[in-house]
């Protein structure tokens, strides 16, 4: 699938939403496992299940309810993915950052990235967030460069560039007014979809990761070729302590996800109130 | 991951057709360690190519059959000789005997791999029990939409490797003789072997040993619900400063050595089983 291709699907794809929908979103929203909160917090003015919508696959993860809600978030115009898609799904790098294209030209400038993900930094607390200020991708899938990458818009960019500096100090600044943790660390991919092992846990530890999840990576570098600013945000649902690892499961994930959620939707609404 | 559900159902049946026993463990045999199958008393054996949705073998020393019968007593099932991804086959249908074992009423696996030994204390020759693992295959058996009738989408990987039977292992190890450690397998993908840069690396990143092989059929046995143990046979040592050329019939060769002292740890193992 090359570039031009893969922009036609998402351009019939936008075409499509932009003919039920009509409002312009300055901001796009993918939210990760449990995050659905801040979803309920939009007034939506249209929903459509992923089956719905022209060219997209549809979520197979648990936690991922799979529709696209476009409406106003605290008086602005959004688009949020509620539900993504993950590599361990089988889906193309192509496939899987298809949304990310169709928010891009849907209108937005400025995305908040979502995840799950399991914390490797001891000092993180499960329910806490991180800000993701870097990250490692060790997802070993990459979409077909030659074709895919749009060269001239993206020389010289490293793919943590959209990793918005000012939209950080924003966020710690809102995390601080309403007293929690927001910490500012490096995401780690990987493929999945099975948990980390013992051994995993402590080479990633050394290599500098403070989290570590299953998504986010794809959909940034898709978002830094499209010039989209981006905020990433971790949840952190497990801390993972090599020397006493209990069993994680799904379902555990989901549950401090939903603690972590009220404050995920106090950061994105301060942002979005402030544009 | 939705087309393997039938495709078991067929492998199994044509299995049972050939041999109605109900396996207590599948025994998956790596480079050099085939003549373990010489202590099973055989009641099938079926070439690879036989055997439905099963792939060929075509690494060194890799005979390509399943052993159906009794190993002291014990009905078990063995591959002499697996699937690597190097060979270009499809992790999926790698680790697909996996799912036929346990399908087959397996709960147990047993895998074995000759690897290079990068922990400055091992020896060529040594055997390791694998205490856990680290996937640099850069690829998964898992990927696709998850069927839950084969197992949970997001697999817990805490104690891959059952800590009671490593124990057990190791008791038998002392009992015998025979020197056993407990260490960090690493798989990468191979066909190469590693520069010293990345042997480096691998040490660096907590890894004792590597191999091209056995964490799909882990990961899928993980995925299934099965306990496992693994063997690591050290036939060659890789230390980055002071590298030798490795050469695979020498590997084999050490591997045949060392197969006995495997035998023995396997027989024991699976003694606990009955």
């Amino acid at each position: 699938m090359n570039v031009a291709s893969i922009q036609s699907i998402a351009s019939a794809s936008a075409e499509w939403l932009q003919n039920q929908w009509t409002g312009r979103p300055h901001f796009g929203i993918v939210l990760g496992t449990g995050a659905g909160e801040v979803a309920r917090a939009i007034v939506a003015e249209k929903v459509f299940p992923y089956r719905d919508i022209p060219n997209f696959p549809v979520s197979t993860a648990i936690g991922h309810a799979g529709k696209l809600v476009c409406g106003k978030l605290a008086g602005v115009n959004v688009v949020a993915m509620q539900g993504r898609f993950h590599l361990y799904e089988g889906y193309s790098v192509e496939l899987a950052t298809l949304g990310i294209r169709v928010m891009h030209q849907l209108g937005i400038k400025k995305l908040f990235v979502s995840n799950a993900a399991g914390g490797i930094n001891p000092n993180f607390v499960s329910g806490d967030i991180m800000m993701i200020d870097s990250h490692l991708d060790l997802m070993f899938r990459r979409a077909q460069p030659t074709n895919f990458w749009n060269f001239e818009r993206t020389t010289g960019l490293r793919s943590d560039q959209a990793y918005d500096q000012p939209m950080m100090e924003q966020a710690a600044a809102c995390a601080r007014r309403n007293n929690f943790a927001l910490h500012r660390g490096v995401y780690v991919g990987m493929l999945g979809p099975n948990y980390e092992t013992r051994a995993e846990y402590r080479y990633l530890r050394r290599l500098g990761g403070d989290t570590v999840g299953m998504s986010t990576i794809p959909e940034v570098c898709v978002a830094t070729e499209l010039g989209i600013r981006v905020l990433g945000l971790s949840i952190v649902t497990n801390v993972a302590k090599p020397d006493s690892l209990d069993p994680t499961s799904g379902e555990e994930v989901v549950a401090f996800a939903d603690i972590a959620a009220p404050k995920l939707r106090t950061i994105i609404e301060d942002a979005v109130s402030r544009n | 991951m939705l087309e393997l559900f039938d495709k078991i159902q067929e492998t199994t049946a044509f299995i049972r057709s050939k041999w109605s026993q109900v396996p207590k463990a599948g025994i998956i045999l790596g480079t050099g360690l085939g003549p373990l199958v010489k202590k099973i008393d055989v009641e099938a054996a079926i070439d690879y190519g036989d055997i439905p949705n099963f792939l060929k073998s075509t690494a060194l020393s890799h005979r390509g059959r399943l052993v159906c019968g009794k190993l002291n007593g014990l009905p078990i099932m063995a591959m002499e000789g697996r699937q690597h991804l190097y060979e270009g086959y499809p992790l999926k249908y790698i680790t697909f005997p996996v799912r036929v074992m346990k399908a087959l009423g397996a709960d147990l696996l047993v895998v074995s791999n000759a690897c290079g030994g990068m922990n400055p204390y091992y020896k060529c020759g040594d055997i390791m029990l694998i205490e856990d693992h680290i996937n640099l295959l850069g690829d998964n058996p898992l990927i696709g939409i998850n069927d839950d009738r084969l197992g949970p989408r997001f697999p817990d990987m805490s104690e891959p490797y059952c800590h009671k039977l490593i124990d057990r292992a190791l008791s038998i190890a002392r009992a015998k003789d025979i020197v056993a450690h407990k260490g960090v397998f690493v798989a990468v993908s191979g066909p190469n072997l590693e520069t010293r840069a990345e042997y480096r690396f691998l040490r660096t990143i907590g890894a004792d040993v590597v191999g091209m092989s056995t964490v799909p059929e882990v990961i899928v046995a993980v995925h299934s619900g099965m306990r496992v143990v693994g063997f690591s046979i050290v036939t060659d040592m890789c230390f980055p400063d002071s590298l030798k050329p490795a050469d695979p019939h020498e590997i084999v060769k050490i591997a045949n050595a060392a197969e006995p002292k495997l035998t023995e740890l396997v027989l024991g193992v699976l003694e606990g089983e009955k």
